[in-house]
């Protein structure tokens, strides 16, 4: 199993959902090979379980050595490895041909890539490539920024540390399971080229989706860097959906997406995360008290919440918010602006940022009902755990989540500020009617959304890709 | 009714991200993520909301801003490194006088090349760093530790000269992190107290074994108040280890011409240094900018100009900068450390100065190397470098002082120089190839 990011060095929602489908399929054996962002120390969050083991973490950005070869042999001099892999990736429709064969070059000449990488004959290749590769035309498109010399350095480099991730041995196996289709993509691509082992892609959050999110709200970024950004995303997606035997998003929102983005219909599999079922529900306290779960981010639009308490509290003044969850690093500026309309709201004690919890059941368990504003999601932990506990949700239509609230909480459009407060306040002064939604809510969830459900329906599908029994 | 709907998606367009999207997939996350269009039907939509120019004219690429306080205190800095090499220097009539001329130059001969190399190596793999001694302290200690006893227990047991190599070794080495904290005028002002003590005949071991004890518990202390978490990481012991070679190998240079006797002639020729010292500390600081100037230098820069050579970029003007501020200082000073030789019985001559001169040129060039990765190019030039300083007396002799010196720091420059002026002259190339990729 590749990860990008996550499990087992950060805490989240993709890490939950390693955890589970590695506990949940202990017939398997998994080595887990994580990337992550270099020169920094990591803290491993998971425990893995007996069946699984840890490999050595690619690092991006660090300055550890590059990956060594056996010594002498070595590649001939061409130039050709910076501009293959950027024909390959930065186009609209990138030449995947020439970008498997430049990174598993990489992995069988891992020598080379530092040395071609600072080669002034491939620094000049590259520059001619880009050139030519802003001029092309697509119909999806606008034509391409003008680059400065900053942004094509940067972008240089970045296609160094895409050489360096490929060039990176991964150990034999039966099956590649990549958690992303961005950087985890690459050394499952280079090992699928070499040995032939089947590729299971399993999308949580559409990466190049995500990648133009956060180059959206990324306001510094000057247009080269945005373009560079949302094309090597496009280009690894490609790649990863081109490359993958199956491809398992956890909703139908993303399958959306994956068709769009061109990948083959057949080998799209839905499969739904899940959650372990607790016992019998307990009823909600009555007490006009709404809970939001998630990381204090843009992507969860905080500040439409704030407007949305503002509003019932108008109405309801007794009604009370807690939001839980800590800022996501890097976005310190975004939690600042959120404290400070909070303060101009006078929101007070109406509405309460409390932090990172370790017991996201017994918070949900104390609130009458979950309230999420996000303007992206696929599918949620935090609903599913509304619905574990028979709490009503009323959310946001994005992504996955009107799939999984059909019948069991009220979906309204991303920032219809009136329209949550509405829903909010009529199931606050309705219990009857929360009360229901959060029953069927709790029936929808052992219905379809269980953990043993979603790991058997992955241990059916690698057993479809491997062809082989689980014992 | 379409027409509206359009219309009402470009209005979004605009309100979210100030112009039209760029393509087909900016615009279908707009209208998923803020007007709630399931993905299908966005995209379908996205088509028609798509810019139909481009920006002719690049943007500024974001430059990051300099990183922390590196550069802070570089005055008092500068004027603790003059003190400090002052002190040393009158160290050595009194040292010489107690411990005879043959155990200082020897203990000097030894301990300058290990210092140099241990202070070049600490440098490449923490006190570089911005949360330099944070880094120290939270797993550089007990390295630090074992190769100071590697260090400086054989050093001691050597007969002799031994046990002031270590002495010196441990005060020069541990001054750097005193240095590092931003208490170099702390760590100055304790070596000319050191002086005075000599001058007035008190014991040479017990004085420096104080300084010692004293110096390395700064150090510690220097290391332990900056203890602080950091997520940042240690450079690599491979490259530590390289850097101290050839931090070394700059210490083999100085001392390994006999023209110069060491500690035989006085406070001369350490208290020659201080011109070459001067300047390199300024060329030195100077070059420092090289990580933020050329980015700087290179924003806004169209594409087709990325790859050109130039001596007007960047990159070149900061290293022709940086040498002319090195030997402008060096010449000037040490015209004035002639003229004033008249009054203090100065036997400084031309040539040694000119040697340390190239020396400091030499350690500059060979720094810079290092640090933008072509080290094998910095070792090639100091081996040269010191080969043709140890042929120099067989084949023509010791009678010009520091010529040896001079003729194998020559050399070292006459290899340094080309690879980085071919290097330099590309800012575009410098940047992606060399300073970026490491």
């Amino acid at each position: 199993m590749i990860t990008e990011g996550t499990y087992p060095y950060a805490i989240g929602g993709v890490s939950s959902w390693c955890e589970a489908v590695i506990g949940g399929l202990d017939q398997i054996d998994w080595e887990i090979l994580p990337i992550v962002a270099g020169g920094k120390r990591r803290q491993q969050h998971f425990q893995l379980p007996q069946n699984a083991c840890l490999l050595r973490p690619i690092e991006l950005w660090s300055q550890d050595s590059a990956p060594r070869g056996i010594p002498g042999r070595r590649g001939h001099g061409t130039p050709s490895i910076p501009a293959k892999l950027l024909r390959g990736l930065l186009p609209w429709h990138g030449d995947l041909d020439d970008l498997t064969a430049a990174l598993v070059h990489c992995r069988q000449r891992p020598d080379d890539v530092r040395r071609e990488f600072r080669a002034r004959a491939s620094w000049q290749a590259y520059l001619s490539a880009l050139q030519e590769i802003l001029e092309l035309d697509d119909e999806d498109s606008a034509p391409a920024p003008a680059y400065d010399a900053i942004e094509a350095a940067r972008l240089y480099q970045l296609l160094y540390w895409i050489a360096r991730t490929a060039a990176v041995p991964t150990p034999r196996c039966s099956l590649l399971h990549v958690t992303a289709a961005g950087w985890a993509t690459i050394p499952a691509l280079v090992h699928k080229a070499l040995h032939g082992t089947p590729m299971l892609l399993t999308e949580h959050g559409v990466y190049v989706r995500e990648a133009y999110l956060a180059s959206v709200r990324d306001a510094s970024a000057s247009r080269g860097e945005r373009h560079t950004s949302t094309r090597i995303a496009l280009g690894l997606t490609r790649a990863a959906y081109a490359a993958a035997d199956a491809i398992a998003p956890v909703t139908e929102a993303n399958e959306q997406w994956e068709r769009g983005l061109g990948a083959d219909p057949e080998k799209i599999r839905v499969i739904p995360n899940g959650i372990h079922p607790f016992g019998e529900p307990q009823a909600p306290p009555n007490a006009g008290r709404v809970i939001a779960m998630g990381r204090i981010d843009p992507l969860k639009d905080v500040q439409t919440m704030l407007l949305v308490a503002d509003e019932v509290g108008r109405r309801m003044p007794e009604a009370r918010f807690e939001y839980w969850g800590p800022p996501t690093p890097g976005e310190e500026l975004y939690a600042g602006a959120c404290e400070r309309m909070h303060r101009r709201l006078g929101l007070d004690e109406r509405f309460r940022f409390m932090g990172r919890t370790a017991d996201p059941h017994g918070v949900i368990r104390s609130g009458d009902l979950v309230l999420m504003t996000s303007i992206s999601e696929a599918m949620p932990m935090a609903l599913l755990e509304a619905m574990a506990q028979a709490r009503p949700a009323v959310a946001t239509s994005v992504g996955g989540v009107p799939g999984v609230l059909r019948g069991c909480g009220i979906v309204m459009a991303p920032g219809d500020v009136h329209g949550l407060a509405s829903a909010v306040t009529s199931l606050l002064r309705n219990p009857g009617l929360a009360a229901q939604l959060g029953r069927r809510g709790y029936e929808r969830l052992h219905r379809r959304y269980t953990l043993e459900r979603c790991a058997e329906a992955y241990g059916a599908l690698i057993y479809e890709l491997t062809g082989r029994g689980l014992a | 009714m379409k027409e509206l709907e359009d219309e009402h998606a470009d209005g979004v367009m605009q309100a979210r991200l100030g112009r039209r999207a760029r393509d087909v997939i900016e615009a279908t996350i707009v209208l998923e993520a803020w007007l709630g269009r399931p993905a299908h039907s966005a995209m379908s939509a996205a088509r028609g909301l798509v810019a139909g120019d481009g920006d002719p004219k690049p943007d500024r690429g974001r430059v990051e801003a300099p990183e922390g306080d590196e550069q802070q205190g570089v005055l008092v800095e500068g004027v603790a490194l003059v003190l400090s090499i002052l002190s040393v220097a009158a160290w050595a009539t009194p040292l010489s006088r107690v411990l005879g001329d043959g155990v200082l130059a020897a203990a000097i001969g030894v301990a300058l090349p290990i210092s140099v190399a241990l202070q070049w190596a600490l440098r490449s793999r923490y006190l570089s760093r911005r949360t330099g001694l944070a880094l120290l302290a939270r797993d550089g200690l007990a390295l630090c530790a074992l190769t100071a006893f590697a260090c400086a227990v054989p050093l001691a047991l050597m007969p002799g000269w031994g046990p002031l190599a270590a002495i010196l070794v441990a005060i020069w080495v541990g001054g750097t992190v005193v240095t590092r904290r931003g208490w170099g005028l702390l760590y100055a002002l304790t070596l000319v107290a050191t002086s005075v003590a000599l001058a007035h005949h008190a014991q040479p071991y017990l004085v420096l074994g104080l300084l010692t004890a004293f110096t390395l518990s700064v150090a510690l202390a220097a290391v332990l108040t900056r203890r602080a978490a950091t997520e940042e990481r240690a450079g690599t012991m491979s490259r530590a280890l390289v850097a101290g070679l050839l931090g070394g190998a700059i210490g083999l240079l100085l001392v390994s011409d006999p023209s110069l006797g060491w500690g035989v002639h006085g406070v001369h020729p350490a208290i020659a240094l201080v011109p070459s010292v001067i300047g390199s500390f300024w060329g030195g600081y100077y070059l420092w900018n090289l990580y933020e100037a050329v980015p700087r230098g290179l924003s806004g820069v169209p594409l087709h100009r990325a790859g050109r050579a130039a001596m007007t970029d960047p990159a070149m003007m900061l290293f022709l900068g940086a040498i002319l501020r090195l030997v402008g200082a060096t010449v000037v000073l040490s015209g004035v450390l002639l003229f004033i030789g008249r009054w203090t019985h100065g036997t400084d001559d031309v040539s040694v100065l000119f040697a340390f001169g190239c020396v400091a040129l030499v350690s500059l060039l060979v720094g810079l190397l290092e640090s933008l990765g072509r080290r094998r190019a910095g070792l090639i030039a100091c081996s040269a470098a010191l080969a043709v300083e140890l042929a120099w007396p067989q084949v023509v002799g010791t009678h010009l002082a520091g010529g040896a010196l001079a003729a194998g720091a020559t050399v070292g420059i006459a290899l340094t120089i080309p690879p980085l002026l071919v290097l330099l002259a590309r800012s575009g190339r410098v940047l992606a190839t060399t300073l970026w990729i490491q």
